[in-house]
Order: structure tokens, then C-alpha cells, then sequence
């Protein structure tokens, strides 16, 4: 297959951006400074220049103008792509979410729905305080009728970009901004080459515990399986990439099989995306675990600045708690 | 920017009004609508206060959950209807639109069957009553929380001038709406992009109980169009012809790319916020009296019979036929019988997901 230059993930971003609004006329950017200034991260970086002021709309400065309006331009037939530019921010748009595009559909009976996209940077190590680092996840798995992916490598990035942007149902996209620039990836160049949504990756195989993450703290979750490795342990890794639906059928057949699993997020602990998956670990699989489903993930603190690093779950955290289940 | 059609100037310190309230044509144009037309927009405002009336009494039967009773907004609501090109333009309503969907041409079996909540309902009995839609005819699923379709009203209109389908988006909502963050939200994108769109607010200076005076500091809705770059047009809501001729113009110039309008409709609901409303808490009965000899359907009816156009044998037949038809569309809603159980578990997403499949299972055993 060929190959096009390696690109990071927001690179990898605009540039799957580009390929759908040139695949779909009905793709449309909206969001604030997402056209000449080509977004804040650059993640629509030269959409303007080639779609104009139609398919790359400036908003205003307004959360549920934005998120509000792509459910219109979807209902009537566009495919709107709405970035929010900090998951931070989506709070004046969470009315439009949970109240407009999650129960479009089912308050209609399925007569108008809306097919759309709404991209925005979340999770910390950026140095950004509490308003520019935070994990809202949680609140979009919990509203039924959004799906909700989260990818950690520009090549997931890429398939699952093009995954929401194809799916009839609305789709949150979380992008892990500490990792917009943190690696390059080669991509296929096939312009359908899709991700699945709802389908986990296996990024490691192994016997001894299993280590579930998603979006950036797959970063630091990483880490500590190779630091495993070189302790001579074998762990098996698992990157969600979706959080509604995610992939039970993955994670349980990973976890009856090794009896050990640590859960990683740098989402706050209380009421997260990991309670969920542990509840359903224990439901499911009780009998067959060595040890309790352990979370390691950010404090029910508001994120803060000064212990940027320290919120996030790291290696030394992650590897304390596979200690634990190793020698429950 | 001068249309040359243009008959009424915005911001105007009087409503406008074309008929007086004894019924004779006051405006200074002729009037253009046929005999049919005049008579069908009376005819439509008969069978929305019927439907009106009729759930009301089918609620306090315990029928029917809720309603929000519709009386006194059947002006407005027929003018705006009639102004819009049925099936072709789309209509963003509110909760309390009654007459306005039936005009467009929402069959009254699948009102009444959504308010009942039968099977008969388009919309799968998914909502309360007073939420009824119709993807055939372009009417957007209303959403209870207040102004929350005005952003999805503004996209609706940006995208139909993006793809230059020639349509207009009208959206409803009562004075209340104004004061959500949403409403300024989804109004100040419509300007900002020049949006074909019409904001119409059926004004009865109620929301609930709480007054015009204490929902804001302005005088008035359509003065606020100014800060959104478009014209506001104050009209007397109550007058069935004057909210027909505003809207028509409202929404040509929108058709014609000159950009979103502000249309404040002066109205009066008769009857409390909805059935589990006690106005006489917050209302004077002198001031519901006062405004129900303004009713809509009698100035209407006025202007008819001065034209030699309606007659009492007319009104006898009229409302004959209205009675029959929410007769018919009650048996039949009924007839319909009740939503299956597991279609809880649909229209979730496009496919019932694995998990959803479990629940279900968990319900049904």
C-alpha cells in the first residue's frame, strides 16, 4: 500500500478533514477560529484556503450556537463536523448535546436525526489549570444516544475521524491534546481505511495483568507495561479507542482469561468510563478474576495547575497498582 | 436594503394590525387572498381550538397527561402557517403550537395520537403531549427545554443557504425563550451568517406565571432585533391577517437572501400555562376576560361576513365538520392501540446496540 509522509495527530486530523469534505460535499467544518486561523491547534489547518467560508464556517464565539447549529445543518442534510476548541468549554453546548443530538432520534421516532461530529481536545499535561485539561467523558458515555470515541495514535485517529464522520449517529470526538504533537505516524494512504467504533486495540500481548487505558493516558500506560517487560512480567494491553459503545467482548475475553486487570484514566475516579468497566468485569466475570479490578486515574480534585503531572495516573502509580493485583 | 414589494416597515412603536377588531381591512394595500384562502384560514383556526379544547377535556378524563392550552394563539399561529410553503420550508415549533402545525397539514390523527401516545404517533409515543412532528411536512421534533431549537433552527437555515435549496426555516417561541442563553445563541448566529430565517415569538406575556416586566428590562422582543443586525416586526397577534401579511413578507425577503427577521406576535393564552397550571395564582380574571374579547376567530369571523364570505349556516357546518374530524382522528389514535414495550430500547442510535440488547432481554426475560 502506499504510504504518505508521517504525520502527528493533529496533522493526521486536518489532513483526514480534507479528505472527507474532498470524498462528501456535505461534510462542513464549523467551530471558532477553525477557518483562516485553521483552529488553535491547527487542526483544520488549510480547510478555508480550499473549501471557502461555506464548508468551513468561523461560528461565534458560542459552545451552543455551535453544537445547536450542526444539529440543524444535520437534520436538513449536511454532515457537520463541530469542533469545540477545549473539551473545557463544552459546557454552554451541554444542553445541545444531551437535550438536542443525543435525543433527536429517539424523541422523533427516528423521523429526523442527526449524523454528526463534535472534535474537541481534552485531558491534561499541558500545563493548562482546570479549565483547559479536563476529561469530561463521563457525562457524554452516560447520555445515551451519543457514541463517544477517544483514540490515542494518529492512525486511530484517522480511521475513527472517518468512522464518525460516515456514521449516521452522532459521535463525541475526544482528542488527547497533550499528544496532538507527541509522535509522527506513516498512514495508509487508502482514504477508507476506517476504524471501527466500539471495537478496543490490542496493543500488547501478555499473561500476567491486564492494563486498560484510552486517549492520553494510553501515553503513560505504555510506559508502564515496558517498564513491566524489562521487570520480566508480561502484560496485556488494551486502548479502548471507544468509550460508548466500547468493547466488552475485548476486554472480558483478555481479563477471564489473565484474572488481573488495572483500569487507567486520567479522568476524576468517582462515577468514570473505568467504574463502568469494572462494574462490568465484576458483574460478568467474578469467579474468574485473581484479583479486584483496580483503577488508577486522576483524584476527584477540579484538575489542577501546579501538580499538573502529578494528577495524571503515571508509570510509578500504574506499576503499584499492578503490584497489588500481582500479589493480591 | 429596500425590497419593492415591501409593505410594512420594521420597528414599528404600534403593533401592526390589517383588520380592525370589528372586522374591516384597514391596511393601506389591498388586499391579494381569494376568497378560499380566507375561508380555509378561519377553517383551520376552528379545528386547532377544537383539537385544543378537545385534549383538554381528554386530560381532564385522564386521557391525555398534559396539554398546553392553545387558546388565543390561533392567529398567530394560522398566519404563520400559511405564510410558509407546507412540506417545501421548515418549522422549528414550540410546545404550546396547536393550529400552526395542523395549517401546515399535520394530519389531526397524528397530533391527538401523539398526545395520547399511541401507536398512530409518527414519533412512536416518545414524547410527552404537545410535541408533534412531522418529517414529512418539515416539522422539526420540539424538545422541552426552553429555546433549546433555536441554535438547531439557525443551522437548519445556514444550511439550506449553504446548499441553496431556496427554503426558510420559521421557528416559534414564546417570550420566555428570550431570556435563555440558547435563544441569543442561536439568533445571533442567524444574523452573523445572513441566515434564511424567521423568528417568530408568540408573545402572551406569561412565561408560567412570571410577567413580561420581571422576564425583562426591554419593552418589548422585537426591538432586540436591532442588536442582531435584522429587522423586528411587532404585529397584533390577534389579528389572524396581520400575522399572515407580516410573516409572508418575513419570509419572501428571507427566500430572496436578504437574511433573518425578528416577528413579535402579541398574543394572550387564555387558559393556564398547561394542565397542571393554577393561573388565577398570578392572573386577574378581568385581564383574561379583556383579552378574549380580542379573540382572533371572532375578528376573523367579523371580516368574513362583512365580505358576504361566512354566514351563521356556514359556522353550523364548519363546526360540524371540525367535530367530526377530531371524532374520527380520536377512534382512530385509539384504534391504533399502544406502543410495543421494547420499542423503548429503539431509535437510541441507528442500530439497537449489544448492550441495549442485554437490557432489553433484561425487561423482557
Amino acid at each position: 500500500m502506499d504510504r504518505v509522509s508521517a504525520l502527528t495527530m493533529v496533522q493526521t486530523i486536518a489532513r483526514t478533514l480534507d479528505e472527507e469534505m474532498a470524498r462528501d460535499e456535505r461534510v462542513v467544518v464549523l467551530g471558532e477560529d477553525v477557518g483562516k486561523r485553521g483552529g488553535v491547534f491547527l487542526a483544520t489547518e488549510k480547510l478555508f484556503d480550499k473549501y471557502g467560508p461555506d464548508r468551513v464556517i468561523d461560528s461565534p464565539l458560542s459552545e451552543a450556537a455551535i453544537i445547536g447549529a450542526a444539529v440543524g445543518m444535520a437534520a436538513h442534510g449536511l454532515r457537520p463536523v463541530a469542533e469545540i476548541q477545549f473539551a473545557d468549554y463544552v459546557y454552554p453546548g451541554f444542553d445541545q448535546l444531551v437535550s438536542q443530538v443525543a435525543k433527536l432520534r429517539y424523541r422523533s421516532g427516528g423521523q429526523f436525526t442527526a449524523p454528526l461530529v463534535v472534535r474537541m481536545p481534552a485531558g491534561g499535561g499541558v500545563k493548562g489549570g482546570h479549565h483547559h485539561s479536563q476529561s469530561p467523558e463521563a457525562h457524554f458515555v452516560h447520555t445515551a444516544g451519543l457514541k463517544v470515541v477517544f483514540p490515542s495514535t494518529p492512525a486511530d485517529a484517522r480511521g475513527l475521524l472517518k468512522s464518525a464522520i460516515r456514521d449516521d449517529d452522532p459521535v463525541v470526538f475526544m482528542e488527547p491534546k497533550r499528544l496532538y504533537r507527541a509522535v509522527k505516524e506513516e498512514l495508509p494512504d487508502d482514504p477508507d481505511a476506517l476504524v471501527p467504533i466500539g471495537k478496543a486495540a490490542v496493543r500488547r500481548v501478555g499473561d500476567d495483568v491486564v492494563l486498560v487505558s484510552y486517549g492520553g493516558s494510553m501515553a503513560e500506560t505504555t510506559r508502564a507495561a515496558e517498564a513491566l517487560v524489562e521487570q520480566g512480567l508480561s502484560p496485556h494491553v488494551i486502548d479502548l479507542r471507544s468509550l460508548a459503545p466500547w468493547d466488552e467482548d475485548t476486554v472480558l475475553a483478555a481479563v477471564a482469561r489473565v484474572g488481573r486487570v488495572v483500569l487507567v484514566s486520567e479522568a476524576p475516579k468517582s462515577a468514570s468510563v473505568m467504574s463502568e468497566v469494572a462494574a462490568t468485569i465484576a458483574e460478568e466475570l467474578l469467579d474468574q478474576l485473581l484479583a479486584p479490578p483496580l483503577r488508577v486515574s486522576g483524584f476527584d480534585t477540579p484538575y489542577p495547575y501546579a501538580q499538573d503531572r502529578e494528577y495524571l495516573p503515571g508509570p510509578a502509580r500504574i506499576m503499584r497498582a499492578v503490584q497489588r493485583v500481582l500479589d493480591y | 436594503m429596500i425590497l419593492e414589494s415591501q409593505l410594512f416597515q420594521p420597528f414599528t412603536d404600534e403593533p401592526i394590525a390589517v383588520t380592525s377588531e370589528s372586522g374591516e381591512w384597514i391596511a393601506p394595500f389591498e388586499l391579494d387572498l381569494g376568497p378560499d384562502k380566507l375561508r380555509r384560514m378561519y377553517q383551520d383556526m376552528l379545528l386547532g381550538r377544537a383539537v385544543d379544547e378537545r385534549m383538554s377535556r381528554l386530560q381532564r378524563q385522564g386521557k391525555v397527561s398534559f396539554v398546553a392550552p392553545s387558546g388565543g394563539h390561533e392567529g398567530a399561529q394560522v398566519g404563520i402557517a400559511h405564510a410558509l410553503r407546507a412540506g417545501h420550508d421548515w418549522l422549528f415549533p414550540y410546545y404550546r403550537d396547536v393550529t400552526l402545525p395542523l395549517a401546515i397539514g399535520v394530519p389531526v390523527v397524528e397530533f391527538v395520537a401523539q398526545a395520547m401516545g399511541t401507536a398512530a404517533d409518527p414519533s412512536r409515543a416518545r414524547q410527552m403531549p404537545y410535541h408533534a412532528s412531522s418529517k414529512e411536512l418539515n416539522v422539526f421534533s420540539a424538545a422541552s427545554p426552553i429555546a433549546s431549537h433555536i441554535p438547531p433552527a439557525a443551522g437548519c437555515a445556514i444550511s439550506m443557504k449553504l446548499r441553496g435549496t431556496d427554503q426558510v426555516t420559521v421557528c416559534t417561541f414564546g417570550d420566555g425563550s428570550t431570556s435563555e442563553g440558547d435563544w441569543h445563541a442561536g439568533v445571533n448566529f442567524a444574523g452573523a451568517q445572513g441566515a434564511p430565517i424567521v423568528f417568530a415569538c408568540q408573545n402572551n406575556r406569561y412565561a408560567i406565571s412570571v410577567g413580561f416586566e420581571k422576564q425583562t428590562g426591554s419593552d418589548s422582543i422585537y426591538t432586540k432585533a436591532h442588536a442582531y443586525g435584522m429587522p423586528g416586526y411587532f404585529v397584533d397577534g390577534m389579528d389572524p391577517l396581520a400575522a399572515y401579511y407580516v410573516m409572508r413578507e418575513a419570509v419572501q425577503r428571507a427566500r430572496d437572501g436578504f437574511g433573518p427577521a425578528l416577528v413579535e406576535l402579541l398574543v394572550y393564552r387564555y387558559g393556564g400555562h398547561s394542565s397542571a397550571d393554577d393561573d388565577s395564582r398570578y392572573r386577574p380574571r378581568a385581564e383574561v376576560e379583556a383579552w378574549r374579547k380580542r379573540d382572533p376567530l371572532a375578528r376573523l369571523r367579523r371580516f368574513l361576513t362583512r365580505r358576504g364570505l361566512w354566514d351563521d349556516a356556514a359556522e353550523k357546518e364548519a363546526e360540524a365538520v371540525v367535530r367530526a374530524q377530531v371524532d374520527d382522528a380520536i377512534a382512530q389514535a385509539q384504534a391504533a392501540g399502544d406502543v410495543a414495550v421494547e420499542a423503548m430500547f429503539e431509535d437510541v442510535l441507528a442500530e439497537v446496540p449489544e448492550r441495549l440488547v442485554k437490557q432489553r432481554s433484561e425487561l423482557l426475560g
